[in-house]
């Protein structure tokens, strides 16, 4: 994950992982396939409706959304009977969530109401929120995921880094398998944070290990192959292994973070998508989308490996994520023997 | 395989380094301060432990815990002789808040606040050049979970110098809520005592480097043999035994040591009778058959919760602990619980002893717990 050694497993002992779930809870797209055409569609997630519901009372509008998303991708990856019941193994499943001001408004909120009441003018069921990791509470507790729980608020950059990690808690053994989670919910505070209109965003994925989906008879839409958050552009890009796995078809980027990076001369040839400038400010759901978008992608037939970005010039880093054919549609010409 | 700690640094109320902080827990004065931070006359809880650096004349001032960030990752740093450039180095931060007060007070009083503050990952790139950085917000168990996905990374190859840190300032939402939902407010902090009423908040921030095992440049000050990392997935706030009971017999088979290897247990102790009380219970089964028993202490009664940093420190306090051979007192201890009853809590004055393995324990909100197992270097 450094600019010197990266996460790009050449040792054959590593462990591929694949996606092989993925949930949308987004307004105007209505399924991951849509990302790759012009957004916003008709259609898609309508929060009014989709927020409603028993079990999404008494949280918060990003821990609602969230949970909506991972139900769609457990559903999508076969992991949920016709309950909703998780039939995986949940205590060896981890949620990674990645989310940038999920519980900003909670926040903010609660500090006009000291101001105006004091604090017993506050409802304790707000207790949850005042804590940035209640999303991934709120997911775990729902399907009884007892694996590694973790929240990543890392800037833009969060949902690449959210992947890579939970790819790390599949290679170590630590998880036999996540659920990613990218979310950023429409507000006032968000809105005043941003300087533009926010919008609701989630999307879930579920990351397995390539051989355990195989044997569950799961439909693997991608293989996460390398990552890595670097100074620029340029050694993102070198850490993440890109030259090495052959051509790049999509790339997923911010189109003037890439030009601000001098990297049009990169990948000049490749098709490029921009999804912030489609859908509004995706931050901490970002990374998520776009390797939804990569599986799309790479499900479709389309030739060539998917490159996510995102970061630049004007944060703190920028970070890279690899996308690859799986096992599944991969091209027999492009089976390579050191993957297990 | 085990992972070297070359560098430590820590700031709390009681203290700007890890030194001036063991020391004031043997000593063992009461520490809490009359809250500063916040208008009193909005909150019912009237004291807690802050870090007393806000400008004079009252006020709070943004970006406090950036700067303890900053500040203790460069000491330890320093003490592995790392320099200030961490360009190539990993950067992993736990959080509960992140800089969640700097958005307080940009919301209520239009202090100067980029979003891009809120996570650390730019304060640390201005500092130190660092890029690989993480900001991860994993509530009272963040620094520990931090620590072992270090050395994750370290294992799987990724990196051989990771530095891990935490920090946390407190937070009008946090405080507040945690205030509402007390029952009875606590006027101190009281960890295992029929009297511990709750929860009051510190502020402060922990760093240490960890490195590949012999490859650093400077003296090893401990060893991490396993660090474990899971969730109850039962309720949002409340600990859960079960969870907890995992957390630990993991973070042993990680380690390959038993219970009866373990001789210091830096608890959670965060002082609600339910913390106390499931902490308590779990420990007295899994030590019941493990002889005397380990040593037992919790920081939190002097240096209040310190959030997201407070595994960290908690842990290098015990690799103090284990250098010095002496077990700092939980300070206000005097009638223990039942529940902990036969445990071995570190009561009145430090106690002495040849330690050689250390348990430390951090659970947060969501039901995340983390445990650490870390040896002395002899």
């Amino acid at each position: 994950m450094n600019a010197t050694s990266t996460a790009h497993p050449r040792n054959p002992s590593a462990r591929e992982v694949v996606v092989t779930g993925i949930g949308l809870a987004l307004p105007g797209v209505a399924t991951y396939r849509d990302l790759l055409g012009p957004l916003p569609a008709e259609g898609g997630f309508d929060p009014a409706t989709g927020l409603i519901g028993r079990e999404l009372r008494h949280k918060d509008r990003a821990s609602r959304l969230a949970l909506r998303a991972a139900e769609f991708a457990l559903h999508d990856a076969g992991l949920t009977d016709a309950d909703t019941t998780f039939t995986g193994a949940a205590e060896a499943t981890a949620v990674v969530v990645s989310t940038n001001l999920g519980n900003a408004d909670s926040v903010c909120e609660a500090t006009d109401t000291i101001a105006a009441a004091g604090v017993m003018g506050l409802s304790p069921l707000g207790l949850p929120q005042t804590s940035s990791n209640v999303i991934a509470g709120w997911v775990a507790i729902r399907y009884r995921l007892r694996g590694p729980n973790l929240t990543v608020c890392n800037g833009v950059t969060s949902g690449l880094d959210a992947l890579a990690w939970a790819r790390n808690l599949i290679v170590t053994g630590r998880a036999d398998a996540a659920v990613v989670v990218g979310v950023e919910p429409a507000n006032d505070v968000v809105t005043k944070v941003l300087g533009r209109q926010s919008t609701d965003a989630a999307v879930a994925v579920v990351l397995e290990p390539a051989d355990a989906a195989a044997s569950r008879g799961a439909r693997p839409r991608a293989t996460i192959t390398g990552y890595a958050r670097a100074r620029n552009l340029a050694a993102a890009l070198a850490s993440t292994g890109v030259t090495e796995e052959g051509p790049v078809g999509l790339w997923l980027a911010d189109e003037a973070e890439a030009a601000g990076a001098g990297a049009g001369h990169l990948l000049a040839a490749t098709r490029r998508i921009d999804l912030e400038s489609q859908l509004g400010p995706l931050s901490g759901a970002l990374g998520v989308l776009q390797c939804a978008a990569a599986a799309a992608h790479l499900e479709s037939g389309a030739t060539g490996n998917v490159l996510a970005t995102a970061g630049g010039p004007h944060h703190d880093a920028t970070a890279a994520l690899l996308l690859t054919p799986s096992p599944a549609t991969r091209p027999s010409t492009q089976e390579r023997g050191q993957h297990p | 395989m085990t992972w070297d700690i070359t560098g430590m640094a820590a700031v709390a109320n009681i203290g700007a380094t890890p030194g001036e902080i063991f020391a004031a827990l043997c000593a063992g004065q009461e520490s809490r301060t009359p809250l500063r931070a916040f208008d009193p006359d909005k909150y019912r809880a009237a004291y807690a432990y802050e870090i007393d650096d806000r400008p004079e004349g009252g006020g709070d001032i943004p970006q406090r815990a950036t700067r303890w960030l900053t500040t203790v990752i460069r000491q330890a740093a320093g003490d592995a002789g790392l320099g200030e450039d961490l360009a190539q180095v990993p950067v992993l931060v736990g959080t509960t808040m992140r800089e969640q007060r700097s958005l307080e007070l940009w919301w209520r009083h239009d202090a100067e606040v980029a979003l891009e503050d809120l996570h650390f990952g730019t304060a640390l790139k201005a500092a130190f050049g660092a890029s690989t950085t993480y900001t991860l917000a994993n509530a009272c168990s963040a620094t520990l979970y931090a620590l072992g996905m270090a050395t994750d990374m370290i294992e799987l190859g990724m990196a051989d110098t990771v530095v891990v840190a935490g920090t946390d300032a407190a937070t009008e939402s946090g405080f507040g809520t945690l205030d509402r939902v007390q029952n009875d407010i606590p006027d101190a902090l009281r960890p295992f005592d029929t009297t511990h009423k709750g929860m009051l908040m510190g502020e402060g921030a922990a760093a240490v480097v960890v490195q590949r095992a012999g490859t650093g440049n400077g003296p090893v000050h401990a060893r991490v043999r396993g660090v474990s990392m899971n969730c109850d997935a039962h309720h949002a706030t409340a600990p859960d035994a079960d969870g907890i009971t995992r957390a630990v017999l993991d973070a042993y088979r990680r380690a390959g040591v038993r219970a009866r290897d373990i001789d210091l247990v830096m608890l959670h102790g965060s002082g609600t009778p339910r913390n106390d009380a499931t902490e308590s219970s779990v420990l007295r089964r899994i030590f019941q058959s493990a002889g005397p028993g380990p040593r037992m202490t919790a920081i939190k009664a002097m240096t209040g919760h310190t959030l997201g940093g407070s595994g960290l420190l908690s842990l290098v306090m015990a690799v103090l602990a284990m250098k010095e051979g002496t077990v700092p007192p939980v300070l206000g201890l005097a009638d223990p619980i039942p529940e902990a009853a036969g445990l071995g809590l570190v009561q009145g004055s430090p106690a002495s002893d040849d330690l050689a393995i250390a348990q430390i324990d951090a659970f947060g909100f969501g039901g995340i717990n983390a445990v650490a197992i870390v040896e002395g270097a002899r």
